[in-house]
């Protein structure tokens, strides 16, 4: 006690991106196509993927998103990411470890603005009359394939979505900090579902063979408008989120 | 205004093979110290893999250890839960009526469901199912108590008609409490007659307008066992000391272990989609008041941690928007030395405690089916 994430930050900083400063502005992202998958993953070594700011979740258990934006000030694009579950002090959280976007201008601009840490890969998400599916293609390898089964409508409010936080390099002092995004939503349409998980590789989200899902927990497909925030907090992902937080707007 | 004390039962790591022993032994000295000094009752949750934040799966044989140590004290069920993946109806009806015999006719029955996705997954029990068969255990659960033989059919579950034995020793029933936790939860109970047990940290603005609430639909009730109680009941902590600046010290680092624990349960909400779970249990509360260890923010409103003085001037506020008892929590992972702990039950008993001897009487005298 405080059981806390025992991440080595400087040897994960490889993988990270460099944000512009924090000064940025809100996008307004109408008609998102949201996919969730909540699985529960393998709890010995979950503590590693996470920096000493949060706390794991008791169970483990990772976030796998697929979302697609018809709509965006870079044009129309699919973004893909993984998250485990974390608190910041007693805040839920989702820490995203890596994220995969359709368009180059879409993984730069989310970089250079949130310093998301997003490349560029093959990401596909479709709804059709059953199911829903979300895939990531690297190359030739599939490295996420989710589905949503079962398709039963819901409220929006019936779906709790957590605010994440990435790790990212701020480029005006060269420091790793950690950035939450707490986007808004505004729910057009929500489902739920069996969740099914086709294809995973751990490598390729940078939680190497420490991120094993063991078993499934649900799924979600909602229609949103998303506001894309202002930064408002940020964090040093040496220090317990209690400490080390920093808050930069309201 | 009544006292009780209640336990999750923390247990920290590492869990040598002495660990949870000592904990449970020092829940049981503080129970017979708690009968002597003149709390009313002890309650115990019933919690499953809820690491380090509650040991205690196994409420019946703690309580039936507590009803053992202890002469006067009430024992409470602080929740049996009422989702039959967790607890067939009819063991829970043979096993608290057992309890009720054995306490000497002292047993409350607290009902709930569970919030979290640590044991509803766990169980792997359906979260949309859980109000609707916590409703149903509640209406048969008197039935079963007080009919020669019960039969049943239902939605989650049925039986032919057999004798369920033994009968509990209160008459026609113990007395019966829900779980309130979501919002709303207050009008389900006060919609079926029962005591409503908050087990949320919410400010005291907050939990007026619930008991209020509370007592309007109660008086309209239809109630599921042979009699209405109209008593409602709240969680706090306790740490009283004389010295304040030791008592506020000591008493928020426990508020805090309690707060870093209780986050880091996965609330079945954050986990499953529902309209079964509209909020996200105690979390949202704790996040009000949440104060980590070694932070020095004050002590929330309304906490019974401090001096006596403090003590009481927060016992008073709870009592002036209605409450009818107050049930506290006196540990979290052993933070508080048990010598402390002791002290602290001393400390209330001794300075806080006369303070409502007058309507502690007239509360018992007003309790109706006991």
């Amino acid at each position: 006690m405080p059981y806390s994430g025992t991440m080595d930050v400087d040897a994960f900083a490889p993988n990270v991106n460099q944000i512009n400063g924090y000064k940025t502005e809100a996008w307004t992202l109408k008609g998102a196509q949201i996919l969730n998958v909540y699985y529960e993953v393998k709890n010995e070594p979950f503590a590693s993927l996470m920096p000493v700011t949060f706390h794991p979740v008791i169970p483990s258990y990772a976030m796998l998103n697929v979302t697609h934006y018809p709509e965006s000030p870079v044009g129309p694009f699919t973004i893909a990411d993984v998250r485990v579950g974390c608190r910041a002090g007693v805040r839920p959280r989702g820490f995203t470890l890596k994220s995969y976007v359709s368009t180059e201008a879409a993984a730069r601009e989310l970089a250079n603005r949130w310093g998301y840490p997003a490349s560029v890969a093959d990401v596909y998400l479709r709804a059709f009359h059953d199911r829903v599916i979300g895939r990531v293609k690297a190359g030739d390898r599939t490295i996420l394939e989710v589905e949503m089964l079962d398709r039963e409508f819901i409220g929006g409010n019936d779906i709790q979505y957590v605010s994440s936080m990435h790790l990212c390099r701020n480029r005006e002092d060269g420091k790793l900090v950690v950035v939450q995004l707490d986007p808004e939503w505004t729910f057009i349409k929500a489902e739920r579902g069996r969740p099914r998980l086709g294809a995973f590789e751990g490598q390729a989200w940078n939680g190497g063979d420490k991120l094993v899902p063991t078993w499934p927990i649900s799924a979600s497909y909602a229609i949103a408008d998303m506001t894309l925030s202002t930064i408002r907090y940020v964090s040093d992902p040496k220090q317990d989120a209690f400490k080390g937080t920093t808050q930069l707007a309201a | 205004m009544k006292f009780g004390i209640f336990y999750e039962i923390s247990v920290p790591r590492p869990w040598d093979g002495e660990a949870e022993k000592r904990v449970f032994d020092n829940c049981l000295e503080q129970v017979a110290l708690a009968d002597e000094l003149g709390f009313d009752t002890v309650w115990a949750v019933e919690h499953h893999f809820l690491e380090e934040y509650s040991h205690c799966s196994a409420p019946e044989i703690f309580l039936t250890a507590c009803a053992m140590r202890t002469k006067k004290m009430r024992v409470g069920h602080g929740i049996v839960v009422c989702v039959p993946e967790f607890n067939h109806p009819i063991k829970i009806a043979e096993r608290t009526a057992t309890l009720d015999i054995i306490s000497g006719g002292r047993l409350e029955v607290g009902t709930g469901r569970s919030a979290t996705w640590n044991e509803l997954g766990g169980f792997r029990a359906n979260p949309d199912e859980t109000k609707k068969t916590w409703d149903e255990f509640v209406r048969c659960l008197p039935k079963m108590w007080t009919q020669e033989r019960f039969s049943y059919q239902g939605r989650s579950w049925s039986m032919p008609e057999r004798a369920i034995i033994p009968k509990p020793y209160q008459k026609p029933h113990p007395p019966m409490w829900v779980a309130v936790t979501s919002p709303g939860t207050e009008i389900d109970a006060a919609e079926r007659g029962l005591e409503s047990l908050g087990l949320t940290f919410g400010s005291v603005r907050e939990q007026e307008e619930k008991i209020k609430n509370y007592r309007r639909i109660i008086a309209n009730c239809e109630p599921v066992g042979e009699f209405v109680n109209d008593k409602v009941s709240t969680v706090n902590f306790l740490f009283c000391h004389e010295d304040s600046e030791r008592g506020n010290k000591i008493g928020r680092r426990m508020l805090g272990t309690f707060n870093y624990l209780a986050a880091q349960l996965l609330a079945a909400r954050e986990a499953y989609p529902t309209k079964s779970y509209p909020s996200l249990g105690l979390l949202p509360t704790l996040r009000k008041e949440a104060s980590g260890p070694g932070d020095q923010a004050g002590v929330p409103e309304g906490i019974a941690i401090g001096d006596p003085e403090r003590v009481l001037r927060a016992c008073k506020r709870w009592e002036a928007v209605g409450v009818d008892r107050i049930n506290f929590l006196l540990n979290a992972l052993e933070t508080v030395p048990q010598a402390e702990v002791l002290n602290s039950l001393r400390t209330f008993a001794k300075h806080v405690m006369p303070h409502f001897q007058d309507s502690s009487t007239q509360a018992a005298a007003a309790g109706g089916g006991r």
